[in-house]
């Protein structure tokens, strides 16, 4: 998985490549973590290139929702393949955790 | 019928997977199912993984079946103490963020991704049976 981390105009992009399951989760979780300490509010994640996602992942980004939510800060996701996309669908998190086709989208929604 | 037993850890799951992914292959499975056979089976192996031998070692044993040519059925056995998944309750997935419960949705995706699943204790075995038909 590689993570590649960019910030403008106060909102922090995390654009992840790869497969986010339960061998790679840990290193989005630090990152994220790490980000969440600065206290930041505005997060999109690009799933562009994002092959597979696994429980492992959804746990990450649902935890990650939650504390965004608590902090009335704004957590979006962009351009989802359609396998991570059906498996987000199937969880019920389409629903929870706002999705965009368009990178330009998510990051408005989010500001 | 192939089989191939490892230690229950997590640096041993591609492997793992990786030998079911061979088995849906040979049966010509096309790329989305054998993504969702792929994230059916890591579900099912991080559960025998993390919980079937309370932090003692142990092995996993995956068991491709031979079926016929439109299926593909593959047994994952462990020999934890007694453990059903799928008698655990579905998620909540109408609950919102805040009521959302984090975790739980391991077996829930295996029972979305398989076509069948069955559980049976076979003397000291935890059996989970996972089936696909490839349409």
């Amino acid at each position: 998985m590689e993570i590649i981390y960019s910030q403008d105009q106060g909102i922090t992009t995390f654009s992840v490549a790869g497969r986010l399951d339960a061998l790679t989760v840990q290193e989005l979780e630090k990152k994220v973590e790490q980000w969440l300490s600065q206290g930041e509010s505005a997060l999109v994640i690009d799933f562009e290139k994002l092959e597979y996602i696994s429980s492992a992942g959804l746990r990450v980004l649902l935890a990650t929702a939650k504390k965004m939510k608590a902090r009335n800060g704004k957590m979006c996701l962009a351009k989802l393949q359609s396998n991570v996309k059906e498996v987000f669908d199937i969880s019920g998190f389409s629903s929870i955790i706002p999705i965009f086709d368009t990178l330009g989208a998510a990051r408005d929604a989010a500001k | 019928m192939l089989i191939k037993k490892m230690p229950a850890r997590m640096e041993n799951l591609p492997e793992l997977i990786s030998f079911i992914n061979i088995c849906a292959k040979e049966k010509g499975f096309d790329a989305g199912s054998l993504s969702r056979i792929q994230l059916a089976a890591e579900e099912a192996l991080v559960n025998v993984i993390m919980h079937a031998y309370a932090g003692s070692e142990g092995e996993v044993e995956i068991c491709c079946l031979r079926s016929d040519p439109l299926s593909l059925t593959f047994e994952i056995r462990d020999n934890g103490p007694f453990f059903d998944p799928l008698t655990l309750p579905q998620p909540d997935l109408k609950a919102g963020v805040a009521d959302r419960r984090v975790g739980g949705m391991g077996v829930f995706l295996v029972r979305k991704m398989t076509d069948q699943v069955l559980y049976r204790r076979e003397n000291d075995v935890n059996v989970l049976i996972l089936t696909f038909f490839n349409r």
